[in-house]
């Protein structure tokens, strides 16, 4: 029993806790939940919790289903939004196997497999994600009949930055905010985004793990603080065909010791060559990881609507159209010196998104590529033909097409171990085959009245 | 005088100038009255280099007259200045820059402190020469054998503890503002900390700092972090005066990246919560130096308790032998052989090991803690953790070594561990530590013995007193208590420490032979054991073997005598269920393990005859076959010792195994022949031959294949042909009742299906009667199974001419028609949907799952049919061969063979560590945990690798899988 241990053995006692959840994230980048009473708990530390692995999507198989659900002491917190009642506190686990060695099909493994890379190239890695998603009036129903409404409607009518008096939206960003802060995570800035009811949040810059942590707790969180107040928020990608949709737009550096390497006073602006290269990494391995880091079928209909989230392979200074964007550097700050990838959506796995994104990085630095032109324009607006002169490809158009790059990727299946690598290929596959047999509302309108 | 000297080059030489010329030379420039300096000189390390040093002082110094008198009545002096200036040149050009510093080592009585040095130094050049001064006094004092080895190290910590003291003061008063806003102390670490400095080496601190009353934190942790660096900066800056040493702080919390200086209760909340195993490793050194006294010793009351629960840390046991490993390997590591810190038998194997036991036992027993080496392994021998001879020896060597080291770095004052090679200095060194007559001789003599003293550490500290805790050794009065040796033995990766402790009180009990042998051999046993994953199983496994061959004379002289294969032993034991149970049954095949000859492979021939001639010693087919199978036995054993050494490749595993298999057929052959002969009362009415098909084909058998055969036969003329056929047929049925019995050694099944027709086609056929059937009704299945028939025993005429038989079959002119390809394509799909067993997991199946063996072999023999009437090199029965000739040919590409090859070299690899380690064959990655760590060791995975290789062995499957689809499946 170590010290840890014994705080939250104590804490459980002096805050009258009565239920402790062990959460863990499935491959898909869901949330898993056990709950176990404070009695049982001394035991968790020492043993783990068994469970099932073959009930958790991406866990079976490994070599057997039996699995250990290990929690991390460092990560006990107390749920704030089980307000009166008996309280609830809750752990980050490990998944380990049942010898005690870490499990191959832990997404939390996955990422640390790839900072220990990055470790061993005497690297850091930070990420500050900017977080958006919808508040809507009402949960999806899915009743027969008459009654079955599948179009949501948002809280509000308001746009990008409009402060709406008395909104649902402030009251329900503050009151996340609140929450999330009592939990330990830093809110950076909160705004309204451009759509009606699309809200963003963004969470201050930390090390990829603790950030990959908190926006598993975010999602929770806002979840949570919608319920409470009747309204329902959603994370997925793209729920109006005639707004943009939700991005987890990643801002990226990577450190040194206490250097921000990707700062270089006196470079064009002021990003350095392991910049330089870790930017033409992003670039190079852009098709192949995009399975990871858009991983629904709705995913592609966001970056198909143009606006502020990418379809094409190409970076820019400060060009909202482009994939890697380098923001304006702010004098005196070398250390937010950053890049920003908008391709990541808010339903991603962050654990498998920042492994993926950071290893096709560290590739651009180990092999040295050499960075393409940057994309002055607004790459919308150019044609086919410009584009193509320019050597500007684009995106993967679906997911299928984003499934096909990812099986032929070498970088990916090493990142992401062969164990998920294949899980997360065949559970895809089948989301693709299922969608495909979908006769959708676009066909039945436009066809059924002429055909 | 002069006159006198010159004549006796000779006398010059006999005192041990080296250079003789060159010391008449300077003799000259000595002045009057040369001969006590000149003896003095000689009497130093090195002779010449005295002489020189001691002519260019007096020539420097402004009162050459002054020094010479006093050199000349003061006999002390002479012989002090002689020796700092033979064993250092650093120190010979300190002395002739600063003149009247000689004086310091005048004093009649060097026992007595040393000479106070005037006014506390107050800029970066007066606390250097106070330093170097005192640095020199401590240099006279060892050298002239006033003081001990382990009070140069204090004398030398105490000297760096006063210089960071000034070093920090200078830095106040440079610094006035920063140093009234914060409380900073210094925490000496490292060999400082531990009272164990040497002449030349970083000092290593951790800054701690409380604000002063009223400042703000922020302001006085950045006030504390500038004054630290100040006084970093003061100690490591070079001056005129030269630099002292480097400080290094990079054993604070979070090294390099955390911030240099954090308060009491930062560093606790570090400890508490991040901290590695090692970090609390380091802390146990952790001591006040300089700064705010009040301060460093909350500091370290504070962290105390951390450090003596850090074995109740998750992960202890796991870092503890990650950190033994590290220790292990180092040793291993070949390289550094001049090395006295890090090289094979150096200091730091000492260190690491002592601190180590200091972790495992020294919460239980406080009188473990203490931050100095020595006395911690004085400590260590007094509980009697560590055997009290072995205790002695060790410090004995770590003495020594580091004596040597304060002498290497004496000479340039250089942060060195290396011992140079040149004969000048070799004999310098030697001669500065006291070994007069032939120094180099007995240096090189001493460092190597003392060095494998600590090469045999971990047998001696960890293991040895395991022993004495539940055999009374001569000569140990304190034991180990039975608690502290299953703590221990946990540590060192035993899971069953109680049953472990009662194998070894079993193995070392009582007084016979035996028992002193095993009580010598075990300390050294129980390490190898631990490395391998399943140690508990070593140790057990030892003492069967011991029970059963224990009294047998050869047995004890080769463990006691051959340290190898003592080693092998271990390794076989702790790896292998399956050789285990081979030298279980037949103990006396440890025999084989002292010797490399006798792990090669027998040849073919060799084995056949050998097999052949035991089958006709005996007339009983039964113990015909029993003798066959004794020496298949043995092979199997040797096949898999060889192996486990990695004396084998996996090509060369397949090769040996293939080589038992036939020549234990054509010693059952001839039994199972003589055996229906005598029943039928004549001579067997026909002539026989065995066509091995299959992975015995294809010389790819593994430990728990089944022998694949046909057989073909050919009657004598004039012979009923159905009475030959039965007699054939009777001869078979002997054979696999023979082979198949349940005995002491594996079965070996032979299996038939293979042939015309499969199960329900008749045993043997005739040649005539295979040509008829494939002319007809040759499947292409069969047509393919052909691809890896090759005759092995049996009347060669027959053997020569069914090759020629199915040449045509399998190796089609004009290649398969694209029927027969989808044939093969179709029986492959149906293999690959209903083959694997239920509940199999296709990704670990090595035969069945994608990209496995079958997948590759399938793919490797659709090749040959297209080609190999065209291409000779395709007709071959090896796998990986004909994919290598298809790349010859460009049939393949070199990726994708090499592909392939890779994907079956590993599945091949692991189907036989998993018989290795198991005792029972499996197509399948074991599910146990322990097992599947233990096919991973084998592997080549490390013990913790199981993770890794199944992660591996699905990457190359996986690349396999993408070959197969294009080249087999089109």
């Amino acid at each position: 029993m170590d010290k840890q241990e014994e705080f939250v053995l104590r804490a459980l006692e002096e805050r009258d806790v009565r239920f402790v959840r062990l959460w863990f994230t499935d491959v898909l980048g869901f949330l898993k939940s056990v709950a176990v009473a404070p009695a049982e708990l001394e035991g968790a530390f020492s043993e783990g919790i068994g469970f099932d692995g073959s009930a958790i999507e991406g866990f079976a198989r490994v070599y057997e289903a039996d699995m250990l659900a290990k929690p991390d002491p460092s990560t006990f917190q107390i749920l704030p939004w089980r307000g009166e009642g008996p309280t609830t506190a809750r752990m980050f686990c490990d998944i380990l196997m049942p010898d005690g060695s870490s499990s191959y099909a832990d997404p939390r493994f996955v990422l640390k497999r790839t900072l220990a890379k990055a470790a061993d190239m005497g690297f850091t890695f930070y990420t500050h994600p900017e977080i958006e998603f919808f508040l809507f009036q009402d949960g999806p129903s899915f009743k027969d009949g008459a009654d079955a409404r599948l179009e949501p409607v948002p809280v509000d009518r308001s746009g990008y930055f409009d402060h709406t008096p008395q909104g649902v939206g402030s009251d329900f960003r503050r009151q996340a905010i609140t929450m999330l802060e009592s939990m330990g995570i830093s809110v950076e800035f909160s705004h309204h985004e451009g759509a009606p009811g699309q809200q963003e949040i963004d969470l201050r810059y930390a090390d990829a793990l603790s950030t990959a942590d908190n926006i598993m707790t975010f999602r929770v969180v806002v979840k949570e603080v919608a319920l409470s107040q009747g309204v329902y928020a959603s994370f997925m990608p793209k729920p109006f065909t005639e707004y943009p949709g939700s991005a987890m737009h990643t801002h990226m550096s990577l450190f040194e010791g206490d250097r921000n390497v990707f700062f270089e006073p006196g470079a064009e602006f002021h990003l350095s060559k392991t910049g330089r290269a870790f930017i033409a990494g992003l670039l190079h391995h852009a098709g192949e990881i995009t399975a990871v880091t858009n991983q629904w079928v709705n995913s592609y209909k966001r970056m198909a609507a143009g606006g502020e989230a990418p379809s094409y392979i190409c970076w820019g200074h400060n060009n909202r159209s482009a994939l890697v964007r380098v923001p304006m550097y702010k004098p005196t700050k070398e250390q937010s010196s950053r890049i920003e990838l908008r391709s990541i959506d808010s339903a991603c796995n962050p654990y498998l998104a920042f492994a993926a994104v950071l290893a096709a990085g560290l590739k651009g630095i180990e092999e040295d590529y050499s960075l393409p032109p940057g994309a002055e324009d607004d790459v919308w607006t150019l044609t086919d033909r410009e584009r193509r002169a320019m050597g500007i490809q684009p995106l993967p158009k679906n997911l299928d097409d984003a499934i096909g790059l990812m099986e032929s990727s070498e970088l990916v299946a090493e990142t992401l171990g062969e164990h998920v690598f294949d899980f997360f290929l065949r559970n895809k596959r089948a989301e693709f085959d299922d969608y495909r047999r979908q006769v959708t509302p676009f066909e039945k309108e436009r066809l059924l009245p002429v055909l | 005088m002069y006159q006198r000297l010159a004549t006796s080059r000779g006398h010059l030489a006999r005192l041990g100038f080296a250079d003789v010329d060159a010391a008449v030379d300077l003799i000259g420039r000595l002045g009057e009255e040369p001969d006590a300096l000149v003896e003095s000189a000689a009497f130093s390390a090195d002779p010449d280099q005295s002489l020189r040093s001691l002519v260019e002082l007096l020539e420097a110094n402004d009162r050459p007259d002054v020094l010479h008198r006093a050199l000349r009545n003061n006999m002390a002096l002479r012989e002090r200045v002689n020796a700092v200036l033979g064993a250092s040149t650093a120190f010979g050009s300190f002395l002739r820059r600063h003149q009247r510093v000689w004086r310091d080592l005048e004093p009649f009585d060097l026992d007595a402190d040393e000479v106070p040095l005037g006014p506390a130094p107050e800029t970066r050049d007066q606390l250097r020469v106070a330093y170097y001064r005192r640095l020199l006094g401590i240099a006279a004092r060892d050298l002239m054998g006033v003081l001990s080895v382990d009070e140069v190290g204090e004398r030398l910590a105490t000297l760096a503890g006063e210089t960071l003291r000034s070093a920090l003061s200078i830095a106040a008063t440079e610094l006035p503002e920063q140093a009234g806003q914060c409380r900073l102390a210094v925490i000496a670490m490292g060999k400082c900390g531990g009272y164990e400095l040497n002449y030349v080496s970083d000092v290593d601190v951790i800054f701690v700092a409380e604000p002063a009353a009223g400042t703000d934190e922020a302001v006085a942790m950045r006030a504390a972090g500038q004054l630290a660096s100040a006084m970093m900066r003061i100690c490591s800056d070079h001056t005129p005066e030269g630099t002292i040493w480097q400080v290094d702080a990079a054993l604070r919390p979070e090294g390099a990246a955390g911030p240099l200086v954090r308060t009491v209760a930062s560093h606790i909340a570090y400890y508490e919560r991040w901290a590695k195993t090692w970090e609390f490793q380091a802390l146990l050194k952790a001591r006040p130096v300089a700064g705010d006294e009040k301060l460093g010793e909350e500091y370290v009351a504070a962290i105390r308790p951390t450090v003596w629960q850090a074995a109740d840390r998750e992960h202890f046991v796991e870092d503890v032998q990650a950190m033994r490993r590290r220790v292990v390997d180092h040793i291993r590591a070949g390289e550094a052989e001049r090395q006295i810190k890090l090289g094979p038998g150096g200091l730091r194997d000492v260190e690491f090991a002592v601190q180590l036991l200091q972790l495992v036992h020294g919460r239980a027993d406080e009188s473990l803690r203490s931050g100095n080496t020595l006395r911690a392994l004085d400590a260590l021998t007094r509980g009697g953790y560590v055997g009290r001879e072995d205790g002695a020896a060790l410090a004995e060597a770590y003495r020594f070594l580091r004596g040597l080291e304060h002498r290497v770095q004496l000479r340039q004052l250089r942060r060195t561990h290396v011992v140079p090679e040149g004969t000048a200095e070799l004999r310098a060194l030697g001669r500065s530590l006291g070994y007069r007559s032939d120094p180099v001789r007995t240096l090189t003599r001493e460092w190597s013995r003392h060095a494998q003293e600590v090469r045999r550490l971990h047998e001696k500290i960890f293991y040895r007193p395991l022993l004495a805790a539940v055999a009374r050794l001569p000569g140990e009065e304190v034991r180990l208590t039975p608690d502290a040796a299953r703590q221990r033995l946990t540590a060192l990766g035993y899971a069953h420490p109680a049953s472990a402790l009662k194998h070894l009180e079993s193995l070392t009990a009582g007084l016979s032979r035996r028992a002193a042998i095993q009580r010598t051999l075990l300390p050294v046993m129980l390490g190898w054991f631990a490395a391998a994953p399943d140690p508990d199983q070593g140790l057990l496994a030892f003492r069967q073997v011991s029970d059963a061959l224990g009294e047998t004379p050869w047995y004890l002289r080769q463990l006691r005598d051959e340290g190898a294969a003592a080693e092998r032993m271990a390794r076989v034991l702790s790896s292998s269920r399956y050789a285990s149970d081979l030298l279980m049954r037949a103990p006396e095949a440890a025999g084989m393990l002292a010797d490399d000859a006798e792990l090669r492979s027998r040849t073919r021939e060799q084995l056949v005859a050998e097999m052949s001639t035991s089958a006709r010693r005996h007339d009983d087919p039964e113990a015909a076959v029993a003798a066959v199978r004794a020496v298949r036995r043995r092979e199997l054993f040797r096949c898999a010792v060889a192996d486990l050494l990695d004396l084998l490749d996996v090509h060369e595993v397949g090769d040996a195994l293939t080589d038992v298999a036939v020549a234990t057929l054509e010693g059952a052959l001839v039994a199972a022949t003589r055996a229906v002969e005598a029943k039928l009362g004549g001579e067997l009415p026909t002539r026989m031959a065995l066509i091995a098909m299959g992975r015995l084909g294809g010389h790819e058998m593994s430990y728990g294949s089944d022998a694949d055969v046909m057989v073909v036969h050919r009657p004598l003329a004039g012979s009923d042909e159905p009475e030959a056929a039965n007699a054939a047929k009777a001869v078979v049925n002997e054979m696999q009742r023979l082979l198949g019995a349940p005995a002491a050694d594996p079965p070996l099944l032979l299996d038939l299906a293979l042939r015309p027709e499969g199960k329900s086609g008749p045993l043997v056929r005739t040649l005539e009667s295979y040509a008829s059937y494939y002319s007809r009704w040759a499947a292409t299945w069969e047509a393919q199974a052909l691809l890896r028939a090759v005759p092995v025993c049996g009347d060669e005429e027959l053997q020569r001419e069914f090759v020629e038989l199915i040449a045509p079959l399998r190796w089609p002119d004009g290649g398969p028609s694209d029927e027969q390809v989808r044939e093969v394509r179709r029986i492959k799909a149906r293999v690959d949907a209903e083959r694997l067993p239920r509940g199999a997991d296709p990704a670990t199946h090595t035969k069945l799952g994608p990209g496995g063996l079958a997948d590759i072999e399938w793919t490797a023999q659709l090749v040959q049919m297209r080609h190999a009437a065209a291409v000779p090199g395709l007709r071959t029965t090896r796998t990986v061969a004909a994919l290598q000739a298809a790349v010859g040919e460009g049939l393949l590409g070199r990726d994708d063979a090499s592909r392939l090859v890779e994907a079956w070299e590993l599945a091949s690899r692991i189907r036989g560590a998993v018989m290795l380690v198991r005792g029972r064959s499996s197509d399948s990655l074991p599910s146990d945990v322990r097992d599947r760590a233990g096919v991973a060791y084998l592997c080549g995975y490390g013990a913790d690798g199981a993770g890794r290789l199944f992660d591996a062995y699905r990457r190359a499957t996986r690349r396999a899988r993408t070959v197969v689809d294009r080249v087999f499946w089109g």
